[in-house]
């Protein structure tokens, strides 16, 4: 009996092509996304690189030589770097500015001396960074650190050469021979042997360098009362907005199962007319979504929603509206519902995954940031990273709006084409 | 006076003889079946007509063509002298599918407003004609309840409801009893007797040959994606298998020979004759048995009906 249970649930699983891709590719899919995103992070060629400005208001050797060492850095991609070696100059309210708009994950900054400063005071150097990219804030000191240190060592070691070549001081057995040194065969005691040998030293020797000072300074999310909450937020709104469309816009597929369709279009209504009224219904549901669950951020997790409302009004607009069409799209092309509930599955999940829902972006290989660009969850996100995080007017999120509005009108005339067999077959 | 189904009395609207719907000459491929074949038929103002075919004959098809759902590949659909295709046209249309095409998930009522008001009508008349549809259905008192709730047969009446709701002169019905019980599957005819009587023309595929002989004025036979016979039940049987009645006998006794005009059937295991008049022939077959010995023990006199037309030109159980 327990057999014939097995054998019959053996069966009708393998009788069913959807459950089958469920059950045994779906999950193969998934590990080779995750290790595509995760596994190319030994390959040097792939390593994240951690994208910094750097800005010179010192002037001084070692800042000077500090930045050469950087720009060495294999693990940091100076965007303000010119051709070859050259750094172009920028203010520090010009790298402040790059950071905040996320154009940076963080910014180096060689402060002005303080005129009374010594030499050998030790040197401070700033790090305004993006807390958003937290791996980047804390690597960043590190590495200024030892970039700060090598200059440091290399500008002594070279001062040492010089003095040594402007002063030949050479000590031979106890003996100091130098231009001022005694004429020959004249006898110097062994006191004045002793007081040349100390004079020659400290000429030699310069003032040990003192360990660089890094200041760490969180631009982003120092202000922030929950920075995290207000972080994933999104990521988690966008992809269960698009999990909520697909299977909302499978009504769709289900009034042409059951001849609902052919009675809807025997009436007055046109399918431009009923595509449009799916999307109107998915987009506004997808607004109440997003509005109801930020909130419950707002009261619950404190993201500050009515300080951004403008920003968060166009941003859940245009999302909605681009998951909406995506979903009617995915419908279009689907012959059923059960056929619409694997693939939605399955391409939700992928989306997500490259576009930064599941796991942060900066996290994630250069090429696979490249091609999470080509998912419209990473528009999504940057747009309301740019609104919660970075704070950023609307009109700084110009190009998030313009993407997720081109890829609504695309997704739906797309939809559109696909759903004329269903007018008249 | 309640009229009677066997003498209607029709609405003044109906204009009589004018052609409700028209088929003409309509092919439709679908890659290499060739689903209709130049079918061509009509549909008088107020006349109810009987779609049958035996299954892949092109009915479905057909229908959907009919409704303007298929772009037939050459030939037309008129409707009231209009092409299907034109806008407004199938305003005068009223489609209801085989399938239970209602939100499961919505009232009685909220299924009644969405699809009259996908069909045009508005504010008191869409309240007006949804109390007059609840209650032709009988289901007034349900009007508030989920149809996922309802019977099959509540949920057959509430599918014809939203078809009829902004009156249509012409009524497509695609098997509107399928899986539906005998009392509800007479409620629906009843329904749809109303309608008849307004002036709503009438088309209807059925697999129940009982309810096209009795619930329609004229029959249409499809097969192939042809239409193969059309008329009245009388002229077709008249055509076809012949208006003579056939006697079957079960007889006993040693038969000294073959009494004239009576044959053995092998298949039936009976002895068959066949009758013009059953009144004066009948006696004469019985007298000729009982002179050559035989005894008969039982018989059945069989009218041609619609089964015995069906069979002789399709060769098939409408089932088939």
């Amino acid at each position: 009996m327990i057999w014939t249970v097995v054998q019959t649930s053996w069966r009708r699983l393998k009788n069913n092509r959807s459950e089958l891709v469920l059950t045994f590719v779906v999950p193969i899919l998934f590990f080779s996304i995750f290790a595509v995103i995760f596994g190319s992070r030994d390959a040097s060629s792939t390593t994240p690189k951690i994208k910094i400005v750097v800005c010179d208001e010192q002037k001084s050797p070692l800042s000077t030589r500090s930045m050469e060492r950087l720009l060495e850095q294999k693990s940091l991609r100076i965007t303000n770097k010119g051709s070859g070696d050259t750094i172009a100059v920028i203010t520090r309210s010009q790298a402040e500015d790059l950071v905040r708009r996320g154009m940076a994950s963080a910014a180096i900054v060689f402060p002005k001396m303080d005129a009374n400063a010594e030499q050998a005071d030790a040197p401070k150097i700033e790090v305004l960074s993006d807390s958003f990219d937290q791996v980047a804030s804390q690597v960043m000191t590190a590495v200024v650190q030892r970039s700060v240190l090598t200059a440091q060592a290399e500008i002594a070691k070279e001062r040492q050469a010089a003095i040594q070549a402007s002063n030949p001081v050479v000590l031979v057995s106890g003996v100091s021979s130098s231009t001022n040194s005694p004429v020959d065969g004249q006898v110097i005691s062994g006191s004045t042997i002793g007081s040349m040998s100390a004079n020659a030293n400290s000429v030699l020797e310069p003032k040990m360098a003192s360990m660089p000072e890094v200041v760490n300074v969180d631009l982003m999310g120092g202000k922030k009362t929950n920075p995290v909450v207000a972080m994933y937020a999104a990521g988690i709104a966008v992809m269960f907005l698009l999990f909520s469309a697909t299977t909302a816009s499978g009504s769709l597929l289900e009034e042409r199962e059951n001849s609902t369709l052919d009675r809807l279009l025997c009436s007055r209504l046109t399918m431009d007319q009923l595509l449009l009224g799916k999307w109107t219904y998915l987009t506004i549901i997808g607004c109440i979504q997003m509005v109801l669950m930020f909130t419950w951020g707002s009261l619950v997790f404190k993201i500050d929603v009515l300080r951004h409302w403008e920003g968060f009004a166009a941003m859940t607009l245009v999302t909605a509206g681009a998951s909406s069409s995506f979903a009617l799209l995915l419908a279009s092309l689907c012959k059923s519902r059960m056929q619409l509930g694997w693939v939605s599955t399955i391409v939700i999940l992928s989306m997500s995954a490259l576009g930064g829902s599941m796991v942060p972006r900066y996290l994630m290989s250069e090429t696979i940031q490249k091609v999470g660009l080509c998912t419209f969850n990473a528009w999504a996100l940057e747009g309301f990273n740019k609104v919660f995080w970075r704070e950023l007017p609307l009109d700084q999120i110009g190009s998030e709006l313009g993407v997720l509005t081109g890829c609504g009108a695309l997704f739906i005339v797309l939809a559109r084409v696909f759903a004329i067999r269903w007018e008249r077959t | 006076m309640i009229p009677t189904l066997s003498s209607p009395v029709k609405s003044d609207a109906v204009v009589e003889n004018q052609q409700a719907l028209k088929v003409e000459n309509v092919w439709k491929k679908y890659g290499s079946n060739q689903a209709l074949r130049g079918t061509s038929f009509s549909v008088m103002a107020g006349e109810r007509l009987a779609l049958l075919g035996p299954n892949g004959a092109g009915k479905t098809t057909l229908i959907r063509t009919m409704c303007g759902r298929v772009r037939p590949d050459s030939g037309r659909v008129l409707l009231f002298d209009r092409p299907i295709h034109e806008p407004n046209v199938l305003q005068q249309m009223g489609v209801i599918p085989q399938d239970l095409a209602i939100y499961a998930d919505l009232t009685a009522r909220e299924n009644l407003e969405c699809f009259g008001r996908l069909h045009g009508l508005r504010s008191k008349r869409l309240k007006d004609r949804v109390d007059w549809a609840l209650d032709w259905i009988g289901l007034t008192d349900r009007a508030s309840d989920l149809t996922s709730k309802f019977s099959g047969g509540m949920k057959r009446r509430v599918n014809i409801a939203c078809g009829v709701l902004h009156k249509p002169r012409v009524l497509l019905l695609d098997e509107p009893t399928v899986g539906v019980d005998p009392q509800s599957r007479q409620r629906i005819f009843d329904m749809l007797d109303e309608l008849h009587l307004q002036g709503t023309s009438i088309v209807l595929t059925t697999h129940h040959l009982d309810e096209a002989e009795q619930r329609s004025d004229r029959i249409v036979i499809v097969d192939h994606g042809q239409v193969i016979a059309e008329g009245e039940l009388s002229e077709l049987i008249a055509n076809t298998t012949g208006t003579h009645r056939l006697v079957t006998m079960d007889i006993s006794g040693l038969m000294v020979a073959a009494p004239v005009g009576v044959r053995w059937d092998q298949e039936r295991n009976r002895y068959l004759a066949s009758v013009d008049d059953v009144a004066e022939e009948l006696p004469q077959i019985l007298d000729r048995i009982r002179s050559v010995g035989g005894l008969v023990k039982d018989l059945e006199v069989h009218q041609p009906n619609l089964h015995d037309v069906f069979l002789y030109l399709t060769g098939k159980e409408l089932r088939e």
